[in-house]
């Protein structure tokens, strides 16, 4: 393994990227290490078991570097992508699974929230990732249970609201409202740690 | 939807909630360059790309990497690799909504990142905008290519459309023709059995007028008066004989209706059992008519249909027992000058 750098999962340099188009091994290690703690979470989240995670980030890192030379910093930052790769190639397998009738069991591994209350930061991640991920996690458990539920089932099982209305067997419009709510609030929790930051 | 519709569910088209309509009703919004939605989208997409750092961090076994860094294939990977800088290729169509984040502080600080805070949402902002531009310039060619291609199947739908009626019209314009041609041909009969019919309707006049003539029998001064106005009827008048001196008479006649009309003034009082009866004289004494004086001096006679006496020129009116005789036998009371 190399050598863990002061890159932070939330701030891998562009640059990096630019290098691994160029087909540096070395660069694509190192985009390896900052990033796959974080994918192989939301995988295992998001599938609810480690080895169909890892087959996953098999899938999402061979794209990465087949289509690194596609991304574009101006629509947002590495780790974004990287994220909505996770994200869409998750969901294709969540679909896959439920037209053969597959039954979810990813809720076994915890919300959507930190479930630790302060978890052992890992080797590879900085101070600012840290703050960071506390930030979110604080954000996340301010939510009303409703709320973080209706999220959680659109964002990491990629239900759609009817979807999930059906599941939780609520009216369509209450849905709507928990997850807009549960949306606003958390922006709103964000930008005001942002601002927080800012004044330190 | 409108636009308070839309954006209410930007929020939800971070969070991956909405359905596949509704996702898409909100993209063409945005792309018509809503600039509220878009600032919102971008802050909601912001709070979902982080939202995986909320949970417990689970780290991938070591044995995945070097089976990564195995299967990755140097000679996959393609020419869009040898540029020298990231290029800026677009992603695909609406996938690159996903991918707005927060920027974050360069990799050198060991700060805070300041990444989420407001302020350098603005770098988003700007990157995002010219990746916006490109997308939407690219969206609105296809999408313009399209509408020209619908427009141009339109517009040959409405040729073909104008053709065939064009030809319809020609058709119908054919039928009216011969419609009038037809009404034409009928006026002209119609004018022809038109004038054939006042022809009869003069003739039915006239013989109605004739008719009329003969129907006057009531009124004498009307058939007086028509027998007037009849240019050809012919005048006689009579002039009292020995046996009545003072007596005066004429008489009118036409020859083609055969009717005569006999005014006579101070004849005697013909005594019981005798008639004046008058007389057409040519050759011999033809009987016209009888007729009475009772009392009074003027008496008249008509006579619808008088014998032939075409040729007559004298005219006599004798006394003769009642009922008349075929010759004259009494004495003559009046008599034609001419």
């Amino acid at each position: 393994m190399d050598t863990p750098s002061p890159h932070a999962t939330s701030i891998i340099d562009p640059t990096l990227l630019a290098r691994v188009v160029k087909g540096d091994q070395q660069a694509f290690s190192q985009l390896y290490d900052y990033s796959s703690t974080l994918l192989f979470t939301l995988a295992v989240r998001m599938l609810g078991n480690r080895e169909e995670a890892a087959e996953l980030l098999q899938d999402v890192y061979l794209e990465v570097w087949r289509k690194v030379s596609r991304y574009d910093v101006g629509r947002g930052t590495p780790i974004a992508w990287m994220i909505t790769l996770t994200k869409s190639r998750a969901i294709d397998r969540l679909r896959a699974r439920a037209s053969r009738g597959y039954r979810a069991t990813n809720s076994l591994e915890g919300g959507m929230a930190t479930q630790v209350a302060d978890p052992a930061p890992s080797p590879l991640e900085t101070q600012a990732d840290q703050e960071l991920r506390t930030a979110i996690g604080a954000a996340v458990a301010g939510l009303p249970q409703s709320q973080q539920q209706a999220i959680e089932l659109a964002y990491y099982e990629g239900l759609s609201h009817t979807e999930i209305a059906t599941r939780l067997n609520q009216p369509l419009g209450t849905v709507k409202t928990r997850i807009k709510l549960g949306m606003s609030k958390l922006r709103e929790s964000l930008q005001q740690w942002g601002h927080q930051g800012e004044l330190q | 939807m409108t636009h308070e519709e839309l954006e209410e569910s930007v929020p939800l088209y971070a969070a991956g909630a909405l359905d596949r309509s509704e996702r898409q009703a909100l993209e063409a919004h945005l792309l018509s360059g809503c600039v509220s939605c878009h600032a919102a989208l971008k802050e909601f997409q912001s709070v979902a790309a982080l939202l995986p750092l909320a949970l417990s961090p689970i780290t991938p076994p070591p044995s995945l990497k070097a089976t990564i860094m195995a299967e990755r294939n140097p000679a996959s990977i393609p020419a869009e690799a040898a540029t020298h800088e990231p290029v800026k290729q677009s992603l695909e169509p609406g996938e690159w909504m996903n991918h707005l984040f927060p920027p974050v502080a360069p990799a050198q600080s060991s700060s805070l990142p300041w990444a989420l805070g407001f302020a350098t949402f603005l770098v988003v902002a700007v990157g995002g905008y010219v990746a916006w531009s490109v997308s939407t310039e690219r969206s609105v060619t296809t999408s313009n290519i399209q509408q020209l291609e619908a427009s141009l199947k339109e517009t040959s739908t409405k040729f073909a459309n104008l053709q065939r009626e064009a030809g319809d019209q020609a058709k119908a314009l054919a039928e009216l023709r011969n419609e009038l041609q037809q009404r034409t041909d009928e006026t002209a009969e119609t004018k022809e059995q038109l004038t054939q019919r006042e022809a009869e309707l003069e003739e039915i006049r006239v013989q109605l007028s004739q008719r009329g003539n003969t129907r006057t029998v009531e009124t004498p001064q009307d058939e007086l008066a028509t027998l007037l106005r009849i240019p050809n009827a012919k005048t006689v008048s009579l002039a009292g004989s020995d046996m009545a001196k003072q007596a005066a008479g004429f008489l009118l006649y036409d020859s083609r209706t055969q009717k005569v009309w006999l005014y006579s003034v101070n004849l005697p009082e013909s005594p019981a059992g005798t008639t004046y009866q008058l007389w057409a004289i040519h050759d011999k004494p033809v009987s016209i008519g009888t007729f009475n004086m009772d009392s009074g001096k003027a008496a008249h006679l008509l006579v619808k249909k008088a014998p032939s006496f075409v040729d007559a020129k004298t005219f006599a009116v004798s006394l003769e027992p009642s009922g008349g005789r075929p010759q004259p036998t009494g004495q003559i009371y009046l008599l034609s000058q001419s």
